[in-house]
């Protein structure tokens, strides 16, 4: 099997996140594009680990996907939260509401 | 496999100490509460022992080359750790009288301590991921502690979007700098760059965005823009430690990354670091022309130290092991007299905005005869910072100058150009801070000032700093001319 | 094209259709099912490439936790009056940004990784995966441990909502913002003086 069909599937998603970061409103749905990207490039550790480095020991690849599921988790729990706070204030969670300071 | 405890002692110390306090707070009640902060501050001082031991012991190399403690290392820990004690220090008073959540914060803030320890001494990209994560999630906690502040919880949004993205740009650089070396090894890394592979152009632009995610860290330009809200909408302590600590970690992996793994390629980094410091330090120096809020200053005056330190990156070269060396050695100096003056100027900060919650530059009139202290304090961090004579400060910047002239170049005095103009632009809006200090009345309500005796000595022992390494620089400069890079094993 | 091949990409479009539909949705709620959908799919592309042990992990934490997360960030941060525009009116940038980086992504990734190719697909074992975590690793594992529990303890403390002691005591920030240097001349006016105070008393009084 060739790197090249997951790593363009990881390339799409990428570039689909940073659709959704410049496009979206709500901050909880930017937070959902940070997710896809950061998927894409799990998708990415997980090719080269399987595809063009099986016999690596430490397990590199595929180690650094799963800690990055964790502290993608971690982002989310902590980020969510302060999406709820700011809500609670301001009763929105639109980023381009929230521009009380400039320059 | 034995582990090295001695090598990753200072963390460890840290990590009990976060869970003692994290105990501490569950146990104690009401006023009680700010016991956490002397117990914290005795886990730091059994950290700086640690760390003392450690530079006689350097270096060590531990968990199979992916966690190096050389003297660079622990230069930078014990530049944490002082600054971990300072922060602490003005903490104290004004967690303990906005009834925040003091164990909370104690803990999150130690947390991120263990994370900016590990930063200088990780070897591998896994390792340096999880510190730089483990510096940015409980920031992004303490940022929005001001829960019903509009502010704060703005500061917080904004900072932690930015996090996120940027750390998914670095990561998604990591990944295909993983897939063209098959390691996450620094010096793997280098040894396969500095092979055929470093001439490839996605592994080259792999490499930029690795950066760019330090590039958050540390402010520069274009990656700036979340660090004035940011500091302006957190509680001033935090801001202090943004300012100083997380800053000078982002350095601290820059540095590791750059000059170890990613050094073979200097050439293609090295300019564009080097523009961005140019765009970096006038940015953050013009638009801090325009401030009202002394917080917001301080945040583009950070900005714009930023861009001086990020000067050196600009002379990198691959293979040019002097000029590579000073161009280090310059970083470290400068951030240990950035954190020596700019905490300090976040003390006086503290100090004036308790109680009477002045912030605006337009406050600080008249400060001269409500706290002398703090007026003179200030006024001595305000120079230093701008680059006076006798201050620790001009040291600093010609630290950056030696760098320079190690082996001149047409860019490099181009870079050095720029640093001199732009220190003459921010004595602009420090001597306006100064000015309202000593020569406009006060408001006739405006009470004197009592700072909190932990914030005093902060302050007087900062101030002290400044000015004896501003006449004696061989006291920091001298070790840090024997820091250097040890190699994994 | 082999059989494995064809399964990756059917599993490849579903996940990437998802995904498109993600950032597309005119409907929160219909987002956050094909963000889950979405990250079903990609642990299904870790099946194919033979990471039975990260497919696991993604089905658990990422479906099982960080997706009903989301559903409940979005079920509690719900605009209180009619249905909002989700899309900022930066679409066209984001498409151009978007588009150009994937045009660029994949014409650096072909040339760079056309030519490997592997007959079989095989991973390392769930046994050298654990005994990488525990032995190579665990130095960032002991330190993410640290993190997760930060986050835990950050979490609550942002989203409880306390009465009393601490937290609700803290006074407004007041800012001055710089001289306007956008067209905005009068907005530090507004910001510095009553704007915060008002609008606290109108969100946060809720």
């Amino acid at each position: 099997m060739s790197p090249l069909g997951p790593l363009l599937l990881a390339a799409l998603l990428f570039s689909i996140g940073v659709y959704g970061v410049i496009a979206r409103r709500n901050a909880v749905l930017v937070l959902m594009s940070v997710e896809l990207m950061l998927n894409a490039v799990n998708i990415n550790l997980v090719a080269f680990q399987n595809l063009l480095f099986p016999a690596e020991l430490a397990v590199s690849g595929q180690m650094f996907a799963l800690f990055i599921i964790g502290v993608a988790a971690a982002e989310v729990g902590v980020g969510l939260a302060i999406v709820f706070n700011l809500f609670r204030n301001r009763a929105t969670v639109n980023v381009d509401d929230v521009d009380l300071m400039r320059w | 496999m034995a582990i090295d405890w001695l090598a990753i002692a200072p963390e460890v110390a840290l990590t009990v100490t976060a869970l003692l306090v994290l105990a501490a707070d569950l146990a104690l009640r009401g006023d009680a509460k700010q016991l956490v902060n002397p117990l914290a501050m005795i886990g730091t001082v059994v950290a700086i022992v640690f760390a003392v031991v450690l530079w006689a012991e350097a270096p060590r190399v531990a968990f199979e080359g992916q966690y190096v403690v050389d003297s660079f290392a622990v230069a930078f820990k014990l530049l944490f750790l002082g600054t971990l004690l300072a922060i602490l220090a003005i903490s104290a008073r004004y967690f303990a009288e906005g009834r925040y959540f003091q164990g909370e914060y104690y803990f999150l803030l130690l947390t991120a301590f263990i994370g900016m320890l590990l930063m200088p001494s990780a070897r591998d990209l896994l390792v340096l991921f999880i510190a730089l994560e483990t510096v940015s999630v409980p920031a992004f906690v303490m940022v929005g502690m001001r829960k019903r502040d509009l502010y704060s919880s703005e500061a917080a949004l904004k900072f932690f979007l930015i996090g996120v993205l940027s750390a998914a740009l670095m990561l998604f650089g990591m990944s295909m700098v993983y897939g063209f070396t098959g390691t996450t090894r620094l010096e793997g890394i280098a040894q396969a760059l500095a092979g055929d592979a470093g001439s490839v152009p996605l592994l080259l632009g792999s490499v930029m965005l690795v950066i760019v995610g330090f590039g958050f860290k540390i402010s520069a330009v274009p990656f700036h823009f979340w660090a004035p809200d940011t500091y302006a909408g957190s509680p001033l302590p935090v801001a202090a430690m943004l300012a100083v600590a997380s800053k000078a970690a982002g350095f601290a992996g820059l540095l590791t990354i750059a000059f170890v793994a990613f050094e073979p390629v200097a050439d293609v980094w090295a300019p564009v670091l080097g523009v961005l410091a140019i765009l970096t330090m006038t940015l953050g120096n013009l638009v801090a022309l325009q401030q009202r809020d002394l917080i917001r200053l301080l945040a583009y005056s950070s900005i714009a130290q930023a861009g001086y330190m990020l000067i050196p990156f600009g002379l990198a070269r691959p293979g040019a092991e002097v000029v590579n060396q000073a161009a280090v050695r310059a970083v470290l100096f400068y951030l240990i007299a950035y954190a020596v003056m700019n905490v300090g100027a976040f003390a006086v900060a503290i100090g004036v905005n308790r109680r009477t919650g002045e912030r605006s530059i337009r406050d600080y009139a008249g400060l001269g005869t409500r706290s002398p202290l703090l007026a003179l304090a200030m006024t001595v961090f305000l120079l230093s910072l701008g680059g006076a004579p006798l201050t620790v400060g001009l040291w600093a910047k010609f630290a950056i100058i030696e760098a320079v002239a190690v082996e001149v170049t047409v860019f490099g005095l181009v870079m050095a150009s720029f640093l001199v103009v732009n220190s003459v632009i921010a004595f602009f809006y420090y001597l306006r801070v100064i000015r309202e200090i000593w020569f406009e009345p006060a408001a006739a309500e405006a009470p004197r000032l009592q700072p909190a005796l932990s914030l005093s000595v902060v302050v007087v022992v900062l101030m002290v700093g400044t000015i004896l390494l501003g006449v004696l620089p061989g006291l920091v400069a001298d070790p840090t001319v024997v820091t250097t890079f040890a190699t994994g094993g | 094209m082999t059989a494995h091949d064809l399964v990756f990409v059917i599993v490849g479009l579903v996940t990437a259709v998802s995904a498109i539909l993600v950032v597309t949705s005119r409907h929160l709620m219909h987002a956050a099912l094909y963000l889950a959908l979405t990250l079903t799919g990609i642990g299904g592309v870790f099946l194919v490439l033979g990471a039975g042990f990260i497919a696991l992990v993604q089905v658990v934490v990422y479906v099982g936790a960080v997706a009903v997360l989301f559903l409940f960030g979005l079920m509690l941060t719900r605009a209180p009056i009619g249905r909002e525009a989700l899309d900022s009116q930066n679409r066209g940038l984001g498409l151009a940004v978007a588009g150009a980086l994937f045009v660029l992504l994949a014409a650096l990734i072909i040339p760079a990784f056309g030519g490997e190719s592997t007959a079989e697909v095989t991973g390392p074992t769930i046994e050298a995966i654990g005994i990488a975590i525990f032995a190579d690793w665990v130095l960032p594992f002991e330190v993410l441990s640290m993190l997760l529990l930060a986050a835990l303890i950050g979490a609550i403390l942002l989203a409880r909502r306390e009465a009393g002691e601490s937290g609700t005591e803290a006074e407004v920030t007041r800012i001055e913002m710089g001289e306007a240097l956008a067209d905005e001349p009068d907005r530090h006016e507004a910001v510095g003086t009553s704007a915060p105070a008002g609008e606290l008393g109108a969100g946060g009084g809720r």
